[in-house]
C-alpha cells in the first residue's frame, strides 16, 4: 500500500530526531524532535491568536511568517500550519465565552455557544467545540491522504458559475430558514451584501462608496464590522441600565465543565455531518471555511426535531459548525498540495514560505517534496492531538474567566479588541470604523435586527458578484451558463427546490429563526 | 449623573397609526441607508453591453434594501409590535470615547498610554466600576499587551510616546 | 508684541540651526538604530521574498538591522503614500514596484504621491521577467500562432488577470495593446485564483510574473508562449524570448527598487545604495534571487540615477496603455 508507505514517510520525517548538545549541558545530548517541537509552537501560538480578538488567521500567518525564514523548511511550514488550525481551535473560545468572534468562521458558533455559556454551560460548550473540531481534523487528514488527488478535480470544476449557483443556494438556505421576522433578516443579509460593496471595483477598479477614505479603498474588513456589530454592541448593551442581574446570573451558576453523556449523543451526528459538509466545502476555491460553517448550521437546524432550540444553547449549534470549519481548515491544504495553486489567503502566504525557502508548489510537489508534503499531513494529525490534549484542560481555565466581575472584564475587551484591530492593518481608521459598528450593532439589538445574517451577507456579497461577473464576461452576457453547466445546475435545482418547499404553507410552521442569538 | 435609560420619548412623537414603533423606526432607517447608498453609488457606471458596470451591484442592492426597509415599516403600521427600546448613554459614550481614544493615541502616543488610557475612560461607562482596583487591574493588562503583542506575537507598534524617544 | 515674535523669530532659527546641524550629523553616522523598509504588498510575495533576500544583506553591511512592514491595500498605494510623508531621515525606506512607482499613475488618477517627485531612487534590486501564458489546451501552438490567433478570435478569447493594477493586468493591458487587440479581460483576486482558472481551462491567457508558474509549466498544466525579456530565463531554458519569438515589441518586468521619502540627504542614498549594491554581488544573494527566476541589474543599471531614468521611462511606458482602462 503506497499509501502507508507516504503516511510512514510522513511520520518519519515529523518525528525526526536530532541530538542538541548545549553547552550548558556538559557534553550530554539530548534527543529532540524540531519538527515535534515546531507543530507544539505552531498549535499554542495559533490557540493564543484565536483566543486574542481581533487577530485572525491571515493577519497571524502573514505577521509570523518572516519569523519562519530562518527556520528549516519543513519545519517552518508544519509551525505555519499549526498556527492555521490551531487559530480554529482558539477562535470558538471568546465566540462562546463573551460573545466575540474572533474568525468569521467562528460568527456561527457564538449563537448558542453565548447562549449556553449565559446558562452556565461554558465548559461543555467549549469541550465540545475542541472534541467537535479534533474529530473533523482526523478525518480530513485522512481525505488529505487517501484522496487528495481525486479531490482535486473538484477544486478546477469550479467555474465562476458554479461559484455563483453556490452563493445563490448559500443565500436561499438563510432565507428559507430565517424566520422570528424573516423579513428583517433578509434586510440585513442585504445591508451586508451593500456594505461588502464598499471599496474598489474588481473589474474596473472604480472607488465604490469609499468617499476617497483611504483606509476604504480595499473594502470593509471582515473583522472590523464583526467586532463592532457583535464584540463592541455586546459590551455597550450589557453595560445597559438593568443588564447586571442578567451578567451576575451567568457568574453563578457554572454547571459541568465537561458534555454530559447526552450533550455527546446530541453532537455526535452533528459532528459527523459537520465534517462531511465542511471536508467538501473546504476544497473550494475562496471562503470555504466560512461558507462551511454557516452552512453546517444552517443544516443542523433544518434537520433538528425542534429547530426552536437553535439559539437557545442548542449543543448541535456549536458542535457541527466547529466541526466544519476545522474540517474545512485542513482539507484547504489540497489544492495547495496537489496543484500547487492556493485556494485562500492563508494558503498564499505558505506559498509565500515555500518560496522564501526555494521551494515553488506545483503540481509535481507531492513527488518533488514528499517529505514536506507528507511531513506536514502527518504533522497536521499530530498537531490535532496536541491541541485537544491543549485544550480540554484549558476550559477550566476559561471558565473561570467567566467569573471575573464584568467591571474588569469589559474594559480589557475593549482594549484587547482596540489592539487586535489596530494590528490587522496598523491602521486607527479601522478602529473607529470598529467602534462606529459598535453603536450601529447596538441600535440594531435595540430594533430586534440580528447581525450574524449581516456578518454572512457581507461574506457572501463579493463572492457572489464578482463570480457572477466573472461568469458573464466569459460567456459574453449568456445567461444560460448557470443552467447548462451540469454542477451549476444542480445547485440552483437544489436552491429552487428550497425556496419552493419555504413557499409551501405545509411547511411553514416548522420553520424558525436561524439567526437567534439573543431571547429578547 | 445617572445613567438610568430615559422613557423612550419617540413613542409620543409617533402618531397613532404606528402600531409597532421597533419595526417602524428600524425599517425606516433601512429606507435611509439605502436612499444613501443609491446617492453614493450614483456616480458610478452602470451596464455596458452584457457586463455589469461598477455601480449595477451596489444599486441593485440598494433598491432591494430600500423594498425591504419600505417593507419593514410597513409591518411596524400594520401589526403591533413592541415599543423603541430603551437607550442608556454612559456605556455608549464612554466605550466610543475609549475606541477613538485608543485610535488617535496609539501612533503618536503608544501602546502603553493609549491602552491604559482607553482602559480607565471604557471604565468610566459603568457605574459598578471601582477605581482603584481598575486601575491596578489596567496597569497589569497593559503591561502583558506591551509584552505580549510586540515580543511573543512580533506585532510592529509604538509602545512609548513619540517625544520621549527622541 | 515685539518680544514675542522675536522669541519665535529665535526659536525659529534655534529650529533650523539644529535642522542644519543634525542632517550632516546623523549622515555621517548613518544608521544610528533600525532602518524599517515597507514592502507595499503581503508577505510571502514576489516583492516581499525579494527584499528581505537582499536587505538582510544591507543590514550586515550598514551594522544595524532592517525591519521589514509590510503594509497591503490598494495596489500598494497605501503604502507608498505613507512612505511618501514619512520623515526623510533614511530611517523609513520603501520597496517600491512597477506598480507603485510607475503603473499607479495612470490607473489611479487621485494618486496621493508622484513616484518621481516625493521619492529619491536609491536602486534598483531585482525584476522579475513576466511570461504569456495559455491554458493547455489553447489552439496556439507558439508565439506567432498565438498572435495570429488572439487577433483572429479577439471577440471570442479571454485574458485572466489578478486584478486591476496588478503586474498581470497591466502586462497583459500592454500586450494587447501591442497587438491591437481587446480581449475580454477576467478579472480575479490575486495570482492563485487566475492560475487556478487558467489551470482549470476557464480562461484561454494571460501574463504572469515567472515565479509562480515555472513549475506549472514544468508539470504541463498549462504552456508557455515567450518570456518579455531581451534574454532566456535561466528556470525556464526552453521558452523562448519575445525577441526570439517574433514580437520584440513587448518587453517588460516587474522591477523592484528601494526609495526614500524626498529630501533624503545624498550621503545616505549613497551609503544605501553602496550597501545595495554589495548585496547584489554577494554570490548567496544571487543564487536565491535567480532561484526565484529574479534578473539581477547589470552594474550601470544599479545607480540612483538609472533608478531614476528607469520610473521616467516607466511612466512613459505605462500612461499611455493603461489610461484608457481606468
Amino acid at each position: 500500500m503506497e499509501l502507508f508507505a507516504n503516511l510512514a514517510h510522513g511520520f518519519g520525517v515529523v518525528f525526526q530526531i536530532t541530538w542538541w548538545s548545549p553547552s550548558w549541558l556538559f557534553g550530554l545530548s539530548v534527543p529532540i524532535s524540531i519538527n515535534i517541537l515546531m507543530c507544539l509552537i505552531g498549535a499554542l501560538v495559533g490557540t493564543l491568536v484565536g483566543v486574542l480578538p481581533g487577530i485572525g488567521t491571515i493577519a497571524t500567518v502573514a505577521m509570523l511568517l518572516p519569523i519562519t525564514f530562518g527556520l528549516p523548511p519543513v519545519g517552518a511550514l508544519i509551525m505555519l500550519a499549526g498556527i492555521y488550525y490551531g487559530a480554529q481551535y482558539g477562535g470558538s473560545t471568546t465566540s462562546i465565552l463573551v460573545n466575540i468572534p474572533g474568525e468569521a468562521t467562528s460568527v456561527v458558533t457564538a449563537l448558542d455557544g453565548h447562549q449556553m455559556a449565559k446558562q452556565g454551560r461554558a465548559g461543555p460548550a467549549l469541550a465540545i467545540a475542541a472534541i467537535g473540531s479534533f474529530f473533523a481534523g482526523c478525518v480530513a487528514t485522512v481525505l488529505i491522504a487517501v484522496l487528495g488527488a481525486p479531490l482535486t478535480k473538484l477544486a478546477l470544476a469550479f467555474g465562476p458559475a458554479e461559484y455563483f449557483s453556490l452563493m445563490v443556494l448559500g443565500l436561499i438556505f438563510a432565507v428559507v430558514l430565517a424566520k422570528g421576522s424573516v423579513l428583517k433578516a433578509i434586510a440585513m443579509i442585504v445591508l451586508g451584501l451593500l456594505l461588502s460593496m464598499v471599496g474598489s471595483d474588481i473589474e474596473t477598479g472604480a472607488s465604490r462608496m469609499a468617499f476617497n477614505v483611504p483606509e476604504l479603498a480595499d473594502g470593509l474588513g471582515f473583522a472590523t464590522v464583526a467586532m463592532g456589530v457583535f464584540g463592541f454592541a455586546e459590551i455597550i448593551r450589557n453595560l445597559d441600565h438593568g443588564a447586571e442581574m442578567d451578567r451576575n446570573l451567568v457568574q453563578q451558576k457554572i454547571a459541568g465543565l465537561m458534555p454530559t453523556r447526552k450533550d455527546l449523543v446530541d453532537s455526535t451526528p452533528a459532528i459527523l455531518r459537520g465534517t462531511v459538509l465542511g471536508s467538501i466545502l473546504g476544497i473550494l476555491p475562496g471562503g470555504g471555511a466560512v461558507i462551511a460553517s454557516f452552512a453546517a448550521y444552517t443544516l443542523e437546524k433544518k434537520l433538528a426535531k425542534d429547530p426552536s432550540r437553535f439559539g437557545r444553547g442548542a449543543i448541535e449549534g456549536v458542535a457541527s459548525p466547529e466541526s466544519a470549519n476545522n474540517a474545512a481548515a485542513q482539507t484547504s491544504f489540497i489544492p495547495l498540495l496537489t496543484l500547487g495553486i492556493p485556494p485562500n489567503a492563508v494558503m498564499a502566504l505558505m506559498v509565500g514560505a515555500m518560496t522564501i525557502h526555494g521551494i515553488v508548489p506545483g503540481p509535481q510537489v507531492m513527488q518533488k517534496q514528499p517529505d514536506l508534503v507528507w511531513g506536514m499531513i502527518a504533522s497536521m494529525w499530530i498537531g490535532n492531538l496536541m491541541l485537544i490534549i491543549i485544550n480540554l484542560p484549558l476550559v477550566g481555565i476559561w471558565v473561570r474567566l467567566l467569573r471575573v466581575p464584568y467591571r474588569l472584564m469589559f474594559p480589557s475587551i475593549v482594549v484587547f479588541c482596540a489592539i487586535g484591530i489596530y494590528s490587522v492593518n496598523n491602521a486607527p481608521v479601522d478602529v473607529v470604523l470598529a467602534g462606529a459598528f459598535g453603536l450601529v450593532g447596538y441600535w440594531l439589538i435595540k430594533h430586534d435586527f440580528e447581525p450574524a445574517p449581516l456578518l454572512l451577507g457581507m461574506v457572501l456579497g463579493p463572492l457572489m458578484e464578482e463570480n457572477l461577473r466573472r461568469a458573464l464576461l466569459i460567456s459574453r452576457g449568456d445567461w444560460s451558463v448557470f443552467l447548462s453547466r451540469p454542477l451549476s445546475a444542480v445547485l440552483l435545482a437544489i436552491a429552487a427546490g428550497l425556496l419552493v418547499l419555504a413557499v409551501l404553507p405545509a411547511l411553514r410552521a416548522k420553520r424558525d429563526e436561524v439567526f437567534v442569538e439573543s431571547e429578547g | 449623573m445617572s445613567d438610568t435609560p430615559s422613557e423612550a420619548p419617540v413613542k409620543s412623537i409617533l402618531p397613532e397609526w404606528v402600531r409597532g414603533p421597533q419595526d417602524f423606526i428600524g425599517g425606516l432607517a433601512m429606507v435611509a441607508v439605502a436612499l444613501f447608498a443609491l446617492w453614493a453609488s450614483s456616480d458610478l457606471q452602470g451596464m455596458h453591453g452584457f457586463s455589469f458596470g461598477a455601480g449595477t451591484a451596489p444599486r441593485m442592492f440598494a433598491v432591494l434594501l430600500l423594498l425591504l426597509g419600505a417593507a419593514v415599516a410597513l409591518m411596524g403600521v400594520l401589526k403591533d409590535g413592541p415599543d423603541i427600546a430603551a437607550y442608556s448613554w454612559r456605556g455608549p459614550l464612554f466605550v466610543s470615547a475609549a475606541i477613538v481614544f485608543f485610535a488617535v493615541g496609539i501612533r503618536p502616543l503608544g501602546l502603553v498610554v493609549s491602552a491604559f488610557a482607553a482602559f480607565l475612560i471604557a471604565a468610566l461607562g459603568s457605574h459598578e466600576t471601582k477605581w482603584i482596583e481598575a486601575i491596578i487591574v489596567g496597569a497589569c493588562l497593559t503591561l502583558g499587551c506591551a509584552l505580549l503583542f510586540p515580543y511573543v506575537l512580533g506585532l510592529p507598534m509604538p509602545m512609548f510616546p513619540r517625544f520621549l524617544i527622541q | 508684541m515685539m518680544s514675542i515674535r522675536s522669541l519665535a523669530g529665535a526659536c525659529l532659527s534655534a529650529f533650523a540651526a539644529l535642522g542644519a546641524f543634525a542632517v550632516p550629523a546623523s549622515a555621517q553616522n548613518y544608521p544610528t538604530r533600525t532602518i524599517t523598509m515597507i514592502v507595499p504588498f503581503a508577505a510571502g510575495g514576489p516583492t516581499d521574498v525579494i527584499s528581505r533576500i537582499v536587505t538582510a544583506h544591507m543590514a550586515q553591511t550598514l551594522g544595524q538591522s532592517i525591519v521589514i512592514e509590510n503594509v497591503v491595500g490598494a495596489g500598494g498605494t497605501t503604502a507608498t503614500t505613507r512612505a511618501a510623508r514619512a520623515a526623510n531621515d533614511g530611517y523609513t525606506l520603501i520597496t517600491g514596484h512597477m506598480g507603485t512607482h510607475a503603473a499607479s499613475v495612470p490607473l489611479y488618477p487621485k494618486l496621493a504621491y508622484h513616484p518621481e517627485k516625493d521619492f529619491e531612487p536609491v536602486a534598483l534590486l531585482a525584476g522579475t521577467p513576466i511570461l504569456i501564458l495559455a491554458r493547455k489546451d489553447f489552439p496556439p501552438k507558439d508565439l506567432k500562432e498565438f498572435v495570429a490567433y488572439v487577433k483572429a478570435n479577439a471577440e471570442k478569447v479571454n485574458a485572466a488577470h489578478a486584478g486591476i493594477g496588478s503586474v498581470s493586468h497591466a502586462s497583459c493591458e500592454l500586450l494587447n495593446s501591442i497587438l491591437d487587440v481587446k480581449p475580454v479581460g477576467v478579472p480575479f483576486n490575486g495570482t492563485g485564483p487566475a492560475m487556478n482558472a487558467l489551470v482549470a481551462g476557464q480562461v484561454d491567457y494571460m501574463c504572469d510574473q515567472i515565479v509562480n508558474a515555472v513549475p506549472q509549466i514544468n508539470a504541463g498544466t498549462i504552456k508557455a508562449y515567450a518570456v518579455a525579456t531581451p534574454e532566456r530565463n535561466p528556470s525556464l531554458p526552453n521558452v523562448p524570448t519575445t525577441t526570439e519569438a517574433g514580437l520584440p515589441a513587448f518587453q517588460a518586468q516587474a522591477w523592484n527598487a528601494v526609495f526614500a521619502p524626498k529630501g533624503t540627504s545624498p550621503a545616505i542614498i549613497a551609503t544605501l545604495n553602496a550597501a545595495a549594491i554589495k548585496a547584489l554581488d554577494d554570490e548567496n544573494v544571487r543564487k536565491r534571487l535567480l532561484e526565484l527566476g529574479s534578473v539581477i541589474p547589470a552594474p550601470a543599471n544599479r545607480t540612483p540615477e538609472a533608478l531614476a531614468t528607469l520610473v521616467k521611462n516607466e511612466i512613459a511606458k505605462w500612461t499611455p496603455v493603461l489610461k484608457p482602462a481606468s
